[in-house]
């Protein structure tokens, strides 16, 4: 690869800016709905990819990818409804800066995050594809429990001051994700007779009840979604306010960029995805901070982490996907069957024979990211007078548009029915203190925590050393701990020199 | 003041009848496939003891009762809240039947109604909604949403 050859990548690719534009306009729209999958909207338009070159195709799945995965934090931060489960770690610091005044500013920080924590691990990708297509090869059974883990333990982190509450909710949660036929004899557990859960509780009716529908059902108590002083910051909403958004982001630009390579190396381990990226990118950026405990009361690096690791995951899903002919997640499932179609053999023979497809898909992701930040970024001063819309109207309105929307994935009413029950546990747990957020957690680790498991237990014939019997294994093990002991040595230390003041 | 916690042995009620539940299921299933939630169960069934414990010393000091009010409250949003599930549930009832676009226009009507919307906008709201919702799911996206009379008379 020369930097003529990438130059020319980049004239083309920007050529296709008619094939881009409506591509992540049809991603945003489709991002900010929770139910509609990138995967969902590919496969419905797949007559449309399948007709046209493969280049185009390309250019306009990848558009539409990215901005779906940048769009699902609008409604997180607006509503607290994420667009996805990729968004669902953004409501937990978003939200709360809308509640004080400051969504315009979190919305740039989430265009921000996304947009250049997904240009910069694109452009890393493309430079280091042929090493970044063998770390999914190291990242086994064995290291990806130990990764689910990591997700896993911001069940404690999110607790607050009730521990006990957010681990009941954490592990109803898990036990909800059990739900479903096993992993090895695809024997039923806890279906309740419902052939629609064999394949597992859908995450799409869980996020919808848990998030939006408990929370427009909490709305109903006040008028408006913000208070006085928030709506009179929003109905006085200025450029200035963007550009504030801006200032707040370059501050943080180390943030963006380390939690993006977190995405990134999630997205390129097959079967891991954006929600697990987010979740992981929020729980290390709280304990690396120097103020852990302003988290979930709207600081700006819980938007970027989230955000931009969510982002990082999109080049690292396609790198297995076109480097090894394995897909990184469903979208890059769909995008391979264009490929496919299209005569093009997945492998590392790609680079060598198709070098204009293979590169071409990630110089096309990075033109898709650099033509978003212009077209999304003027929209946050329009995008944060939603919170100006009373109650009375967006309680209604949301309930039953994200009910619709429940059916988009697998297209069964069954599914709006459960997005109505998982509301109703949702308000419950809203109402209690129960943390939503941790529930969600639990269903969607559960299944493949479990499935990691299982399989690294059958290969060691149930003996559990298996899971210490890696090089790189013990080393997430050893950071695992680390990310444990390190908060409370941290309040420790705090405390003692409390005490010594 | 006594702390009303009656509301929050609700989510530990469901989990231990929903743990329970699973147990039964899994009973005569291989080891493979109950080992996961055999200990996520157990873990979850401790956590909820340690939970009533704490409530029952709390009830017991008299610093707490079991009341479930903060559940309901406030009052006057109640009768909102249960009119937005029932209408929730007749919408999905009767989505085969109406279709999406009749079925949302008319739930809407009602739900803005319950939460009393009134005027120009009572009208307005449901039908641009609706129209929205039949121009994404239907026209865009060919959505397999059940389709009604509005539906069949555009299509």
């Amino acid at each position: 690869m020369t930097w003529e050859f990438l130059l020319e990548q980049f004239g083309v690719q920007f050529g296709l800016w008619w094939v881009i534009l409506p591509a992540i306009l049809l991603g945003i729209i489709v991002g900010i709905l929770p139910g509609f999958s990138p995967q969902n909207t590919l496969i419905m338009l797949l007559p449309l990819t399948l007709a046209v070159p493969v280049e185009q195709a390309m250019a306009f799945m990848i558009a539409l990818y990215c901005a779906n995965h940048l769009a699902g934090g609008i409604p997180a931060i607006l509503v607290r409804i994420p667009g996805s489960g990729g968004a669902a770690a953004t409501t937990l610091d978003g939200y709360p800066m809308t509640q004080k005044g400051q969504a315009q500013q979190a919305l740039v920080l989430c265009f921000t995050a996304s947009v250049f924590g997904g240009l910069i691990t694109t452009l890393a990708t493309i430079a280091l594809l042929p090493w970044l297509s063998q770390i999914g090869l190291y990242l086994r059974s064995v290291e990806m429990v130990v990764v689910m883990l990591f997700g896993l333990t911001l069940i404690a982190v999110i607790a607050g001051k009730d521990t006990l509450k957010a681990l009941i909710a954490g592990f109803f949660g898990l036990l909800i994700g059990v739900i479903g036929t096993d992993h090895i004899y695809n024997t039923p557990r806890a279906t309740f007779g419902f052939l629609e859960l064999y394949d597992g509780v859908p995450l799409v009716p869980a996020l919808i009840g848990l998030f939006a529908i408990s929370e427009a059902l909490v709305m109903i108590e006040e008028k408006m979604i913000v208070d006085e002083a928030g709506r009179e910051r929003a109905l006085s909403a200025r450029w200035a306010d963007t550009v504030e958004g801006l200032r707040m982001s370059l501050q943080k630009w180390w943030h963006i960029v380390w939690t993006a390579f977190v995405g990134l190396l999630i997205g390129i381990t097959p079967g891991a995805g954006a929600s697990i990226a987010s979740f992981v990118a929020y729980q290390q950026s709280r304990l690396w901070s120097k103020t852990p405990e302003l988290y979930g009361k709207g600081i700006p690096e819980g938007v970027i982490a989230p955000e931009s690791a969510n982002n990082g995951v999109t080049s690292g899903t396609l790198v297995p996907t076109l480097a090894l002919g394995v897909p990184g997640g469903s979208t890059a499932a769909v995008m391979m069957i264009v490929l496919q179609y299209h005569g093009m053999v997945m492998g590392p023979r790609l680079f060598a024979t198709n070098p204009g497809v293979a590169y071409g898909v990630f110089v096309s992701m990075a033109v898709a990211y650099i033509f978003m930040i212009f077209t999304i970024l003027p929209l946050a001063r329009y995008m944060s007078r939603v919170v100006l819309i009373p109650t009375t109207y967006l309680a209604p309105i949301i309930i039953l548009v994200t009910i619709v929307a429940a059916f988009g994935e697998r297209q069964y009413l069954f599914d709006m029915g459960l997005a109505l029950v998982f509301g109703v546990i949702g308000y419950i747990a809203h109402k209690t203190n129960y943390h939503v957020t941790a529930i969600l957690i639990g269903i969607l680790l559960g299944p493949l925590f479990e499935q990691y498991l299982v399989r690294a237990l059958r290969i060691s014939q149930g003996d559990l050393t298996v899971l210490f019997s890696s090089t790189i294994g013990n080393v997430l093990w050893g950071l695992l701990v680390l990310s444990l002991v390190l908060p409370l040595w941290r309040n420790y230390a705090h405390r003692k020199n409390q005490t010594v003041a | 003041m006594k702390q009303p916690l009656g509301a929050d042995l609700i989510i530990p009620a469901l989990a231990l009848g929903f743990a329970a539940y699973f147990f039964i299921s899994i009973a005569d299933l291989a080891w493979e496939a109950k080992a996961n939630g055999v200990v996520i169960g157990s873990i979850l069934v401790l956590l909820i003891a340690a939970q009533v414990a704490r409530i029952a010393l709390q009830v017991a000091k008299r610093k707490a009762d079991l009341d479930f009010s903060p559940l309901w409250a406030p009052r006057d949003a109640l009768g909102k809240r249960v009119g937005m599930v029932l209408i929730t549930v007749a919408f999905i009832a009767t989505l085969d039947w109406l279709g999406l676009t009749l079925g949302l226009l008319l739930a809407l009507l009602a739900a803005l109604w319950i939460m009393g919307a009134r005027g120009k906008t009572l009208a307005i709201v449901p039908f641009a909604v609706a129209l929205a919702a039949y121009l994404l799911f239907v026209v865009l996206l060919h959505s397999d949403i059940p389709h009604g009379p509005i539906e069949r008379l555009l299509s």
